[in-house]
């Protein structure tokens, strides 16, 4: 009789720990370090988690409704109307209308937007194209097209970023952005009660935080990924989210095409991988990656100098400047490239972004989305400053139009790169969103009460909203 | 130019050859030492940079081989070595670089290529020539940076210990401002780096030559610890021998015109491993100091040979004076008695003292003089005792003359007293009238004497001399026609004697007694009318001379002895059979009166001609 009790017993008390890691946690402030700004358009930490778009990508690349509930394209793609969601309000209380909508769109896409008009038609929002918008959706849950209010009820302009997200900004003091639960979020309440996001924070001194504790969700730039394993952080890394390229302007010294041509044959993309990166992501002379496609090994990634010099054709072109914007690896990335040109017979000189912004030469980082092909190329070519529609579903179409625009040789794929974060042992449930960052409206955390005594009282754990999606 | 300034002069310039000669070989001997002792001054300074240099290298070698031999480097090696795999160490040269303070670092792995590198991270998997020098030593080598500069550096090659293949480590110190200003300086020093652009070295190792201007020297690439070298363009031709030459160049280096900003600078060429000369470096030390002290000592010397030559002046104004003097007396002396002062005399040194020539001279010229003054009046006296038989003979001559008609009339009319009455007192007339002429002849004789004795003093006015001339000749030819005239007289000979009239246009002014002046001429044409007695041509000439007035009196006649030249102005001499010998010598008083002079020319058979030299008024 008793064997059967301590049995019982025994197992209540192991499954007793167990308890609290299968759900989580309401509160607490988790306490995040950038290397930059977390409200830089686009990109920023902070801005995914103030505001919502219109559609949302899911990690595997699915789109999902957001603020709008359902969408319909018609006139072969060239209009669009988005149905919002019912119900939705922005931090401050401002509903959510399809002319807040319009009007957070045309602020924030004032040239090269995907459409030709924006208008609210009751609870919708229209859209027309001169051409063929076929992805649209996708390039409206991009970061650019969050929507953010510009008028508040009152007719002012509101002193803080305002959104329909899960979290709202409350204070911006000394790099130190705080932002609480949004309880009212329409897609319910995230756990934690606020997030501490501290801007501008060295790597090696994020990592220190995270060491002492002081910090529970940390960057790890991709080529430091291995270090950071090495180091026993628990690391937690995107598939590769973005591109690394080489920009080559075709106006200027590089006008010929044959020149640029011999740039793309010079480049040495393996040791970029392998030693500046350590490994992490994947060689690639594609536009997107061949998990996407299928056909990015047509595009041959190695290094050919002899072909390249033969491209030169003996042409010693002048001084060029190579341009390059991030920390260490990216200067160290542009110093390789530079090497391989002067192999090549170019004088390359590295310059920081800031201080040669028409450079003939820039290393640029563009959006990998884990979307439809075609949304994917297009995303990708506009945040290249080319808003060139992809309207093709075809594999070989796609192909085409991409070894079209790479014959150009005005972008060199080099890298597909993921992103990565180091988070703390009381994070839980920490997952990542197409583009690397942080999902942290699902992330809770293991032990709370670490953080009450320095919370507003207003920020203690509240119940779960009944707003949820 | 004076005796006494010849000897100043020369005494002068002898001194002062003499002072400058030494002052000149004092300050050559002191350039000479002064410029040896700062090129020992900097060659101890060069030797000791050089062993400061060394001791740098040693440095550089030392901190390689402490990183060789430390754990994280054979750890590092022994993963490279175990895995294949350098990737993670790519950043590990910067870390290890920062500890060791090397600028230079780079660790290269088995295969020969980079896999790390702290001064150009990006260099990694290209290949490190470096690596396969064998030299344990420290050597210099050119570096390439990242932006494009190429910097020079001291390095060291190291193997890490335990790894095999071999790890190496390439170490290395920056050689540029800041490795100059580490180094010590001694006060006026100044180091310099020199650095040559060299052959270009792409990331895979090939080598490219250099490109033709890096041979030509840029003033730019001459810099300090402080900062580029004001006048590095100075510095060319001792940077580029040292270049050339591969070898230590000293040169005295001259910065501006000023001679104290130079700088005795030796150029120390720096060469890699190959022999090639990568840099050059300066070390330049001023000489200002020096200069100065050259200046001072040169001012000193300056000074006591212009105080020397002065000294000398005087004294050889002193010493001059001392030995002109007595030949300025005799020169005095000789002057007086060129003017016919034969009784001056020159002071004589006392014995003992006036053993020397110029004493002997004083004493020759006081006994010439006594001597001149002894015959002189010996000769006066001879001349009056001559003169005065000259002047018995004469008068016993002329007075004999009318004393013998006088003797043979008286003696006539003695006898004519026995003569009847008619025929005494015929004879009577005729003797006393012989004897009245008789007796006005020894009257004329008489009164010529007397004349002569009463020569009276001229009375000048100022007169033309032509106007004398043209007097003379119209009291004997009244047709002569003036300026130049010719005329014909016919003297009581009855002898036809042509007159030719010379005159200068000129005016021809001169001081003169117009009567002596006419008499003196009148006296000179009657002889020259004498000496024709077949007649002839007589010139009268007067012209301006520089120095005055020149008249001239010349005839055809026979002309004069040599003889009769030197006495002819010798009172009562005379060559005719009836002249008193007085013409002539009343001539010459008077010319001498008017401070005149009267020569004579003449040859025999070829006429004579009188010059009278008067001064102009």
């Amino acid at each position: 009789m008793l064997r059967p009790v301590a049995i019982s017993c025994l197992v209540a008390a192991l499954a007793l720990p167990a308890l609290p890691r299968t759900r989580p946690h309401y509160g607490g402030v988790l306490h995040v370090e950038v290397a930059g700004d977390p409200m830089q358009s686009p990109g920023g930490l902070a801005r995914g988690l103030i505001f919502d778009g219109l559609a949302s990508l899911a990690a595997d690349g699915s789109l999902h409704p957001a603020l709008a509930l359902n969408w319909e394209s018609g006139d072969n793609f060239h209009r669009w109307e988005f149905q919002l969601r019912p119900g939705v309000r922005f931090q401050d209380g401002t509903p959510l209308t399809a002319d807040a909508v319009v009007r957070s769109l045309n602020a924030s896409c004032t040239s090269d937007c995907p459409w030709s008009s924006a208008a609210a038609v009751g609870s919708s929002v229209v859209f027309t194209g001169d051409s063929p918008i076929p992805n649209l959706p996708v390039l409206l849950a991009g970061d650019r097209f969050l929507i953010s209010l510009t008028v508040d009820a009152n007719g002012q302009i509101p002193t803080t970023p305002t959104g329909t997200g899960p979290f709202q900004l409350t204070s911006n003091t000394n790099g130190v952005l705080t932002l609480t639960a949004n309880v009212t979020c329409w897609q319910g309440r995230p756990f934690v009660d606020s997030l501490q996001i501290l801007a501008n924070r060295s790597i090696r001194d994020q990592w220190l935080d995270l060491s002492v504790g002081r910090a529970d969700v940390v960057q790890v730039p991709p080529e430091m990924i291995r270090e950071a394993r090495l180091q026993q952080f628990t690391v937690v890394a995107s598939p590769p989210v973005d591109l690394l390229t080489l920009q080559i302007a075709s106006a200027g010294p590089l006008s010929s095409a044959s020149l640029r041509a011999s740039i793309a044959q010079a480049v040495d993309r393996a040791p970029l991988l392998n030693v500046i990166f350590q490994k992490q992501g994947a060689v690639s002379a594609s536009l997107l990656p061949q998990s996407l496609t299928g056909y990015a090994f047509l595009f041959p990634s190695s290094r050919d100098l002899a072909k390249a010099q033969a491209l030169r054709g003996g042409v010693t072109p002048p001084p060029l400047q190579l341009s390059y914007t991030g920390g260490a690896a990216m200067q160290l990335v542009a110093q390789r490239l530079s090497l391989n040109l002067r192999e090549d017979g170019f004088n390359v000189q590295v310059v920081p972004a800031s201080s040669a912004p028409t450079a003939a030469l820039a290393l640029r980082t563009l959006p990998l989305l884990p979307a439809e092909p075609s949304a994917a190329l297009e995303t990708l070519l506009r945040a290249d400053g080319q808003p060139i529609p992809v309207s093709d579903d075809r594999l070989a179409g796609l192909y085409q139009a991409e070894r079209e625009f790479l014959d150009l040789h005005t972008l060199v794929p080099l890298l597909d790169l993921p992103r990565a974060w180091a988070v703390s042992g009381r994070v839980r449930d920490l997952t990542l969103r197409t583009d690397g960052s942080p999902d942290l409206a699902d992330a809770s955390l293991e032990d709370s009460s670490r953080d009450a005594p320095e919370n507003a009282p207003g920020n203690a754990p509240q119940s779960v909203p009944g707003n949820a999606p | 130019m004076t005796l006494r300034q010849k000897l100043l002069l020369l005494f002068a310039l002898t001194v002062t050859a003499a002072v400058a000669a030494v002052a000149w070989t004092v300050l050559l001997r002191i350039r000479q030492v002064f410029e040896q002792r700062d090129r020992q001054e900097t060659a101890l300074f060069v030797s000791q940079f050089q062993r400061e240099f060394q001791h740098r290298s040693n440095e550089v070698a030392a901190a390689v081989d402490r990183l060789a031999a430390s754990d994280q480097a054979r750890t590092m090696a022994f993963q490279i070595d175990q895995s294949g795999d350098s990737a993670p160490y790519l950043t590990t040269a910067q870390t290890m670089a920062q500890q060791a303070q090397l600028d230079f670092l780079e660790i290269v792995g088995p295969d020969g290529n980079i896999v790390s590198s702290a001064q150009w991270p990006a260099r990694f998997g290209y290949p490190e020539p470096a690596v396969n020098s064998a030299a344990q030593t420290p050597f210099l080598k050119r570096e390439d940076l990242a932006d494009g500069a190429s910097v020079l550096g001291l390095f060291a090659v190291r193997a890490i210990g335990g790894s095999s293949p071999a790890v190496h480590l390439i170490g290395g110190e920056r050689l540029d401002q800041s490795f100059l200003g580490e180094l010590p300086v001694a006060p006026g020093m100044t180091i310099g780096l020199y650095t040559a652009p060299g052959p270009t070295v792409s990331p895979s190792g090939t080598t490219s030559p250099a490109s033709p201007s890096a041979a030509s020297f840029d003033p730019a690439r001459l810099v300090t610890a402080s900062g580029p070298v004001p006048g590095a363009g100075r510095y060319q031709s001792l940077i580029d021998s040292a270049r050339r030459s591969g070898q230590p160049v000293n040169q005295i280096l001259y910065l501006t015109p000023q001679r104290q900003d130079s700088v005795n600078a030796t150029a120390i060429p720096l060469k890699n491993q190959s022999g090639d000369v990568l840099a050059v470096l300066t070390v330049a030390l001023s000489r200002s100091g020096m200069i100065q002290a050259q200046e001072h000592i040169r001012a000193i010397a300056y000074g006591v040979a212009a105080g020397g030559i002065l000294l000398a002046i005087i004294f050889s104004l002193w010493i001059a004076a001392r030995v002109s003097r007595p030949i300025e007396r005799l020169a005095r002396a000789a002057g007086e008695v060129a003017t016919g002062h034969w009784d001056v005399r020159v002071p004589e040194r006392k014995l003992g003292r006036g053993r020397d020539e110029v004493n002997l001279l004083a004493r020759s010229f006081n006994r010439m003089t006594a001597e001149l003054v002894s015959q002189r009046e010996r000769l006066v006296q001879t001349e009056r005792v001559a003169a005065w038989r000259e002047l018995a003979r004469r008068l016993a001559h002329e007075l004999k003359n009318p004393l013998f008609p006088l003797q043979l009339t008286v003696e006539n009319l003695t006898r004519a007293r026995q003569l009847p009455p008619e025929e005494f007192d015929e004879v009577f007339r005729e003797s006393t009238a012989t004897l009245t002429a008789e007796i006005q002849n020894l009257k004329t004789i008489v009164a010529r004497f007397a004349d002569f004795s009463k020569m009276p003093k001229p009375e000048l006015e100022r007169i033309d001399a032509a106007a004398v001339v043209e007097r003379a000749a119209l009291l004997f030819f009244p047709t002569a026609i003036r300026p130049v005239g010719e005329g014909i007289a016919q003297p009581k000979s009855g002898q036809q004697i042509k007159l030719t009239l010379d005159v200068d246009s000129r005016p021809m002014p001169l001081m003169a007694d117009p009567e002596l002046l006419h008499r003196a001429l009148s006296n000179l044409v009657l002889n020259a009318m004498d000496a024709m007695p077949n007649g002839g041509s007589l010139t009268l000439s007067a012209h301006r001379t520089v120095k005055g007035v020149e008249l001239r009196v010349a005839d055809t006649g026979e002309g004069l002895t040599p003889e009769e030249c030197e006495r002819l102005f010798t009172p009562y001499y005379t060559t005719k059979q009836h002249g008193t010998g007085l013409g002539l010598a009343i001539v010459q008083s008077i010319v001498a009166d008017h401070a005149g002079a009267i020569a004579v020319e003449s040859r025999p058979n070829a006429g004579a001609a009188f010059i009278i030299t008067l001064p102009a008024a």
